[in-house]
């Protein structure tokens, strides 16, 4: 119980997977008290004996075998079956009864859905149960009248408003929420692509300088490679006694660093093991842009000199950092001249020492993406005036 | 010690995220009102057609009224909106808590008693982490008070037999069920917000970062001087092609002036310009600014960059020592390479002293990137760590 709710503190650094995976935890517990509750409320059924028996032990087996699908980590069918035990109970519930409670199901039953925050599953489960609840108003509307109620009509309508609006709000949240991620999700995407350039081109600054002071990469330094062997060893000691395996895949980790990986993944002849090593630990080299090195490198950030937040310390475009016209013009070519004048792109043989043409700034200029930085009409004035820019900057 | 893990988190990010939520909290504050608008046209059509008289159609419709103006004038004063249009959110949800419980209490049936639930539906598009627990906490408060109070609501006309203790227990339920999956969405929510302002600032971050490396590399700096001259070239060329007297001959002096003058000596040298005017100007400058350098970066590497759906929702996005499916070898060389390499100086970073790296571990978003069970022996045994560096990398 301690984990589970040190893992719901933290469920903002779970995977989607392990997130699930709690969440169907979580759905099991509720789904226990509502299958514990409906032995008692199973002698107000008007079920044979037997059926009030066997239903609540099929729930039970049910709930097991959700707990086995999680156990076996297939998270997406455990949420399946929580879900259809919760209709199931919904069902059992308010089929042969007439009691208040049972209708407060329907809510809980798609409170279940949404908590699994699927848009599909909501659509097709929810919209299932939804309608399914319409309908029992329908045919049972009478039993669940209240005694100040003005009427059938009246309290079937209101039940039934309610139950759509229910739905239909929450789906409303859905899509706000679903479209609102996808655009943030998108966006760090991007950037983290955007970011990692700027990192390969920081691995490689430094690879140059290595090899202009003939230094060599620490990949190839045997004291720093006996440290990582040795500190692997040392953690592996808290998992299994033998350490001659992990040290061997430290050998291979700084013997990769020399390959091609593409080359020993695709390499049939070699143990299968081997190249799924090769895989992973490719993730984590330290002499090309890898996850590892982008990790380095933000963590670096943090004792990067720290400005104030001014408004416009996140925006690039030329159009809202400057008012006056004027401005806006010198700003672009002071744009241009960078682009003309500082290298920002790979030679031939991967040094970070290419300057871009005039061609190749018009193309960018033009471009759809280049919007982000430049306006329709500065972009004009620019193919108005490109002789100029590519004379005099 | 307590763990704190925003203690390493980059100081401009609170700002942003602001910025970023607003623009959102406006968009949920129309829907919502929306809803509300609609609810009320459903509760109005319900009043007259159950004629319960007059005084009672004012009263609710007045609530409403009132809601609305309270939620128009906050979304329109402009001073400070991301706070008043907090406080419309706040007032919002007790508002409509408030004029359901009105309607539960002047019909007295179970039917309407299940309007608490749709509230806390409408409530939920905010997606707010204490509009949340207000409307979770107003829910059961009202809906137990509600059934331990007024039990008559709960009676039914087929059937007396009492409920009250099964309905108590589902509301219970519900609330507990509803309170943990808004908890669980609002943080991963708020984690989206901060991973979105954390990759803003880390981009200016690594832009320097990539400068600083560079003139280590090439160790020398832009020449301003050259932008300047080639400017004032243009700029004359320009002027004579449009036919007009130089405009941008002064602006490009000042531009230089930047880096020698102060702010006052600016301003006393160029009176025609105020200090907002050279504020916005000194984005422009190269000497002691790189705003247009990280433009220059920027813009030379955004294009061609594309996103598919799949990648959005991507585990693999997210860059740790963590991976699922990974082997646990893998997951521990991956951690102890970097922890080796926080130990060694490098040109952009000096080595860090254990002490520094321990805290770093435990009190920042690093903890959560690197498996529990080597996290807690590196924070249990990094004394040994320290020492088994030191042994092999001694002096170097």
């Amino acid at each position: 119980m301690k984990t589970m709710i040190n893992r719901i503190k933290n469920s903002e650094f779970l995977t989607f997977n392990e997130v699930l995976r709690l969440k169907v935890a979580i759905v099991t517990i509720f789904l226990f008290v509502f299958v514990t509750l409906s032995i008692p409320l199973s002698t107000y059924n008007n079920f044979a004996e037997e059926v009030n028996i066997l239903i609540p032990i099929g729930f039970g087996l049910l709930l097991v075998l959700t707990l086995l699908l999680t156990l076996i980590n297939l998270n997406r069918w455990a949420m399946h079956f929580s879900i259809y035990i919760i209709i199931g109970l919904t069902v059992f519930y308010v089929g042969r009864t007439d009691y208040f409670y049972g209708y407060i199901l329907f809510f809980v039953t798609l409170t279940v859905i949404i908590f699994y925050q699927d848009i599909i599953t909501y659509l097709l489960y929810g919209g299932g149960i939804t309608i399914y609840g319409i309908y029992y108003i329908m045919e049972n509307g009478g039993t669940i009248v209240g005694i100040n109620s003005t009427g059938v009509e009246f309290s079937s309508l209101t039940y039934q408003i309610i139950l759509i609006g229910f739905y239909l709000v929450f789906l409303i949240q859905f899509i706000i929420s679903d479209n609102i991620y996808e655009k943030m999700n998108n966006e760090w995407v991007k950037m983290n692509k955007v970011l990692e350039k700027y990192q390969a081109f920081s691995l490689q600054y430094l690879k140059e300088h290595l090899e202009d002071n003939e230094i060599d990469p620490l990949y190839k330094n045997s004291k720093f490679q006996q440290v990582v062997s040795e500190l692997s060893v040392f953690i592996n000691e808290f998992f299994e006694e033998d350490g001659k395996k992990i040290a061997e895949v430290v050998e291979f980790y700084f013997f990769l660093h020399d390959q091609e990986i593409e080359n020993i993944v695709g390499d049939k002849e070699l143990p299968f093991e081997t190249r799924k090593y090769a895989i992973e630990l490719q993730k984590y080299l330290i002499n090309s842009r890898s996850e590892l090195v982008s990790i380095l490198f933000d963590f670096a950030t943090l004792f990067k000199g720290d400005k104030k937040f001014q408004e416009t310390r996140y925006e690039y475009s030329l159009e809202k950092l400057f008012e006056n016209k004027i401005d806006k013009l010198l700003a672009l070519s002071i744009l241009y001249k960078y682009l003309k004048t500082e290298v920002t792109q790979y030679d031939k043989w991967g040094k970070v020492a290419r300057v871009l043409t005039h061609e190749e700034i018009t193309e960018l200029l033009v471009s759809k993406e280049f919007r982000e930085f430049i306006s329709f009409e500065q972009v004009n004035f620019y193919l108005d005036n490109q002789e100029l820019f590519e004379k005099y900057l | 010690m307590k763990q704190d893990t925003s203690k390493y988190q980059y100081a401009q990010l609170d700002n942003y995220k602001e910025s970023l939520e607003l623009a959102h909290l406006k968009f949920k504050t129309l829907i919502v009102n929306a809803i509300v608008f609609v609810l009320a046209g459903i509760v109005l059509y319900f009043m007259i057609e159950l004629n319960v008289g007059t005084s009672a159609i004012v009263s609710t419709v007045t609530m409403f009224v009132v809601l609305f103006i309270i939620n128009f004038a906050f979304y329109s004063y402009d001073d400070d909106h991301y706070n008043n249009l907090k406080l419309a959110m706040y007032i919002n949800t007790l508002g409509i808590y408030t004029i359901v419980t009105t309607l539960i209490l002047r019909f007295q049936t179970p039917s309407i008693f299940t309007a608490l639930f749709l509230v806390y539906a409408i409530t939920s598009i905010y997606q707010d982490f204490k509009t949340m627990m207000l409307s979770n906490f107003a829910l059961f408060i009202i809906g137990s008070l509600l059934i331990i109070r007024f039990p008559e609501i709960f009676q039914l006309a087929e059937n007396g037999a009492s409920q009250t203790f099964y309905v108590l227990v589902f509301l219970i339920v519900f609330v507990l069920l509803l309170s943990l999956s808004s908890y669980i969405l609002i943080k991963r929510k708020t984690f989206f917000y901060n991973q979105l302002a954390q990759i803003k600032e880390s981009e200016i971050r690594n832009m320097e970062l990539l400068l600083e490396i560079q003139k280590i590399n090439t160790n020398k700096d832009l020449d301003s001087e050259d932008y300047y001259s080639s400017l004032l070239e243009f700029s004359v060329e320009l002027s004579k092609k449009i036919g007009i007297s130089n405009i941008f001959d002064r602006k490009i002096k000042i531009l230089r002036d930047m880096s020698t003058l102060t702010m006052q000596e600016i301003l006393e040298k160029y009176p025609e310009y105020n200090r907002d005017e050279i504020m916005k100007l000194l984005n422009m400058e190269l000497e002691i600014n790189n705003k247009m350098r990280k433009i220059g970066i920027k813009s030379s590497q955004s294009h061609g960059i594309e996103v598919t759906r799949k990648e959005i929702f991507s585990e693999s996005q997210f860059k740790s020592f963590n991976h699922q499916g990974d082997n646990s070898y893998v997951m521990i060389i991956a951690f102890v390479t970097f922890y080796s390499l926080l130990k060694i100086d490098k040109p952009y970073l000096k080595e860090l002293d254990e002490e520094q790296i321990k805290d770093i571990f435990y009190n920042s978003g690093y903890f959560h990137r690197i498996d529990r069970d080597i996290i807690d022996i590196y924070l249990e045994n990094y004394e040994v760590f320290d020492t088994i560096v030191k042994d092999h990398l001694e002096g170097k």
